[in-house]
């Protein structure tokens, strides 16, 4: 259910209800739980351009500008996994430079105010993997 | 056994054994074998499930609370887990990230170096006891050869508000007590780790679990973990204590 889509053509948000909750919760950064911090029920998505890029340990994190519902400027904090984990995918501290116009999809933040997602997927505008192949998770996990 | 994680009943009996194993701590004797432990080993996914509220303790072998550790579990804040000012992971949640590890085998030491959080643990096989100076955040470890594995007791360990895990908010005590039985398993390095902690647990809980070889050539690499964005996440959820 699409709730806001802002017209500027720089970014769009929407929020998806009632979403099952997926795999991701804990596996992604193998740090800490994302449930006190993200709401796995829910789905957020934004467009534009990385602002910084803070590839460390134990988590990383990407901030983008986008506009929000009412069209006001915010930086998004993205939490993704630890750089000794990302290096695995394939990722360096330059595979997303300032500037670089990217789409994030994932899960909203808790607090009240905050602009943070976790458990991202992150491409191109258009869709397309930022790195060949595409992945920010890790690896697939074997079974049991 | 295909599973990696085993009942905690199996667990309550090889903590039995270890138990008698290790009481006087008796240096590694001359006819015992010495398994071949040393290398640089895989936890990454590719060898074992991560970690998670729910692995490695899940159903079968979740520790069983008294109620301290419940009283503690309701009031904690996640707030307030270390992890999130980098203090390093410890017995017996750091053999189980995600990432890999080295050991090195000398003859009155076994030294296992921890990817994760730049951690170095020194297991002491020459048969010395703790002193009051030795309580550290990594406790303090001595060990034997027994069989065709490596023994390890470790206690001496420092009070911990996550001191069990990094995801159910469990407490350790300076009661806490972990032993761990090395073997080698073919091409495979394995570890049953056993928790006594009478302070928050009414029995031993155990897990069982393996790394895979390293790729030849690897290095571990630095963590160097970041204070900014270590603390960072905490700021995205809803305070459970409203005045801070």
């Amino acid at each position: 259910m699409m709730l806001s889509n802002v017209a500027s053509g720089f970014s769009r948000t929407i929020m998806l209800g009632s979403i099952a909750a997926i795999a991701l919760a804990a596996p992604l950064v193998a740090h800490h739980s994302s449930a006190p911090f993200y709401d796995a029920t829910k789905k957020v998505e934004a467009q534009g351009p990385v602002s910084k890029f803070l590839f460390k340990n134990p988590h990383s994190f990407l901030y983008f500008e986008a506009a929000d519902d009412k069209g006001q400027k915010v930086e998004w904090q993205v939490e993704l996994g630890p750089a000794a984990s990302l290096t695995r995918t394939g990722w360096t501290p330059d595979t997303l430079k300032i500037g670089t116009v990217i789409k994030v999809v994932g899960q909203p933040s808790r607090a009240e105010g905050s602009h943070g997602m976790c458990c991202a997927k992150i491409t191109k505008p258009d869709g397309s993997p930022i790195t060949p192949g595409g992945r920010v998770t890790e690896e697939q996990q074997p079974p049991k | 056994m295909t599973n990696t994680i085993r009942s905690v009943a199996c667990a309550a009996a090889i903590a039995t054994a270890l138990g008698g194993a290790l009481a006087g701590q008796a240096p590694s004797t001359p006819e015992a074998q010495i398994p071949s432990l040393e290398g640089i080993w895989d936890g990454t996914p590719r060898a074992r499930p991560v970690n998670s509220e729910t692995v490695p303790w899940g159903k079968d072998n979740f520790p069983v609370l008294n109620e301290r550790a419940k009283a503690y579990q309701k009031v904690f804040d996640e707030a307030i887990a270390s992890k999130y000012d980098c203090q390093p992971a410890t017995s017996p949640a750091i053999q189980y990230d995600p990432y890999s590890m080295e050991v090195v085998q000398w003859p009155d030491r076994v030294i296992f170096r921890y990817e994760k959080d730049d951690q170095v643990r020194t297991v002491w096989l020459d048969g010395r006891k703790a002193t009051v100076y030795d309580w550290q955040l990594q406790g303090f470890s001595v060990g034997r050869y027994e069989g065709n594995a490596l023994l390890v007791e470790t206690d001496h360990f420092p009070f911990d508000i996550t001191g069990f895990d990094d995801y159910n908010g469990i407490p350790s005590s300076s009661q806490k007590k972990v032993r761990e039985r090395y073997w080698r398993e073919g091409q495979e390095l394995r570890v049953t780790v056993t928790v006594e902690d009478p302070m928050f647990l009414k029995q031993p809980a155990s897990y069982t679990t393996r790394w895979l070889p390293q790729r030849p050539g690897y290095k571990l690499s630095a963590w160097d973990c970041d204070p900014e964005t270590s603390r960072a996440p905490v700021k995205m959820m809803t305070p459970k204590y409203k005045d801070q």
